[in-house]
């Protein structure tokens, strides 16, 4: 049965988890729901660069670098103080002040850490970490200016539980992603999916068009049937993330970006911290200076579709979509945490608001 | 009218003290008053649950835009009746 097909029945949320498979899954990852999340920028140098990063666009590359552990430590008592239970250290590359993240860790435990993976970052900060990928070694040498990275991130992270590898799919690398995800499983490892999203004002050669949003998504669709064990996504992640609109126009982004409430949920409680353990309400997102009409980014939609719960409270089948995706969101960035089967295998539309 | 608001208030404090598995209240010593957000600690995925179980009794849609004002349980059991009174 479809979604469409059940809709035409309305439903009680209580018949929907009434349901012993959908009420198990419930019952898992609502014990998540008291995840709230910061992002932090750590240091404002990084070891590569990258074609349309989204650190080095705008003013947050240029703060000044506290890089004083007290103060951190500070920052984060506070950060925790305000109910703080996440964090996401990110920008521009953290592996170059481990220093800083041990610190974050002792106060905060749970979080996660963006990293281009080429600097192994020691065991003792037990984050989940996100290694980018950007295509095989060939086109990582051309966009990211970096040699032999796959090899290099894999032996950083060889047997390493906290390692989530991150493949952002661009227009130019949608055929690599059979080679790279076959590497990752060969190696024991763990992927996800990401969508290049355009920075404010890229107009470069990245930048998704109709068609290779299309193709993307067939890709996705090939890949997860092929590597069910090794890649940690959804039917219901690839709607969210492939579709023709953004996570905006589907979902109404919830990041204080484009959320004016502070009464409550991620308006309320996120902020983005720059190098100088400053933030902007207006600036304040997971990707800041992204396009947000463009942004399909795997963190936004990590926050901007779990929230949504409500609206996807429709019919089991919706219901069931909404559950891997937030069963996927959990195990991309939190370590420790097992992803079950899915339990929707069909591509179920998001639902109207 | 005071009577049908009283019994909201206690049906809303009960689902909220069931739904968060708060210890130490009841549906008659919750104060309906009390900042959900500020001092109970809600936040909104505990509100779509809440407002997942009142739509179930009352058969009301509670907007997610209309969170931010849900802000205790006499504002909730206030916005239940009128949504009520006005027959959505």
């Amino acid at each position: 049965m479809t979604a469409q097909t059940e809709k035409q029945q309305e439903y009680k949320f209580s018949d929907i988890i009434a349901d012993p498979v959908i009420k198990e899954r419930w019952e898992k990852v609502r014990r998540y729901f008291f995840l709230r999340e910061s992002t932090y920028d750590m240091t404002n140098r990084c070891n590569v660069r990258c074609e349309g990063c989204y650190y080095f666009t705008g003013e947050k590359q240029f703060a000044d670098e506290n890089t004083d552990p007290t103060a951190w430590q500070q920052l984060l008592e506070a950060e925790k103080k305000r109910g703080i239970t996440f964090v996401v250290l990110a920008g521009a590359e953290p592996s170059l002040v481990p220093q800083l993240c041990e610190v974050c860790y002792r106060v905060i435990p749970l979080g996660a850490i963006a990293s281009n993976g080429l600097k192994p970052i020691p065991p003792e900060i037990d984050y989940r970490i996100h290694i980018s990928v950007w295509g095989n070694d060939r086109t990582s040498l051309a966009i990211r200016k970096a040699p032999d990275m796959l090899i290099r991130q894999m032996a950083n992270y060889q047997d390493d539980p906290r390692a989530v590898f991150v493949y952002t799919f661009t227009p130019v690398n949608i055929d690599e992603a059979l080679e790279v995800t076959g590497l990752l499983a060969a190696g024991g490892q763990k992927i996800t999916f990401n969508m290049f999203s355009a920075p404010v004002g890229y107009n470069g050669h990245l930048r998704h068009t109709s068609e290779t949003l299309a193709k993307t998504r067939q890709v996705m669709i090939e890949l997860l049937a092929e590597f069910p064990e090794t890649i940690l996504f959804s039917p219901y992640n690839i709607v969210a993330h492939t579709g023709q609109k953004g996570l905006h126009e589907l979902f109404s982004c919830s990041y204080p970006r484009m959320n004016p409430s502070t009464d409550i949920g991620l308006g309320r409680s996120f902020r983005q911290y720059r190098t100088n353990l400053q933030w902007d309400r207006d600036a304040a997102c997971c990707v800041p200076d992204t396009d947000c009409d463009d942004c399909r980014h795997y963190a936004a939609g990590s926050a901007v579709v779990t929230a949504r719960m409500y609206r996807h409270a429709t019919d089991p089948v919706t219901f069931s979509a909404w559950l891997d995706y937030v069963d996927t969101y959990l195990a991309v960035w939190v370590k420790g945490y097992d992803k079950g089967r899915n339990l929707c295998n069909t591509l179920t539309p998001p639902p109207n608001n | 009218m005071n009577n049908d608001i009283n019994q909201t208030i206690t049906r809303v404090a009960e689902i909220i003290i069931n739904e968060l598995k708060l210890e130490d209240v009841t549906p008659g010593t919750f104060d309906a008053d009390l900042d959900l957000v500020d001092e109970v600690g809600i936040d909104s995925m505990d509100l779509a649950t809440i407002a997942l179980v009142l739509r179930d009794e009352h058969g009301i849609r509670i907007d997610e835009d209309d969170y931010p004002k849900l802000t205790t349980v006499r504002i909730i059991a206030e916005y239940i009746d009128n949504k009520l009174t006005i027959g959505e």
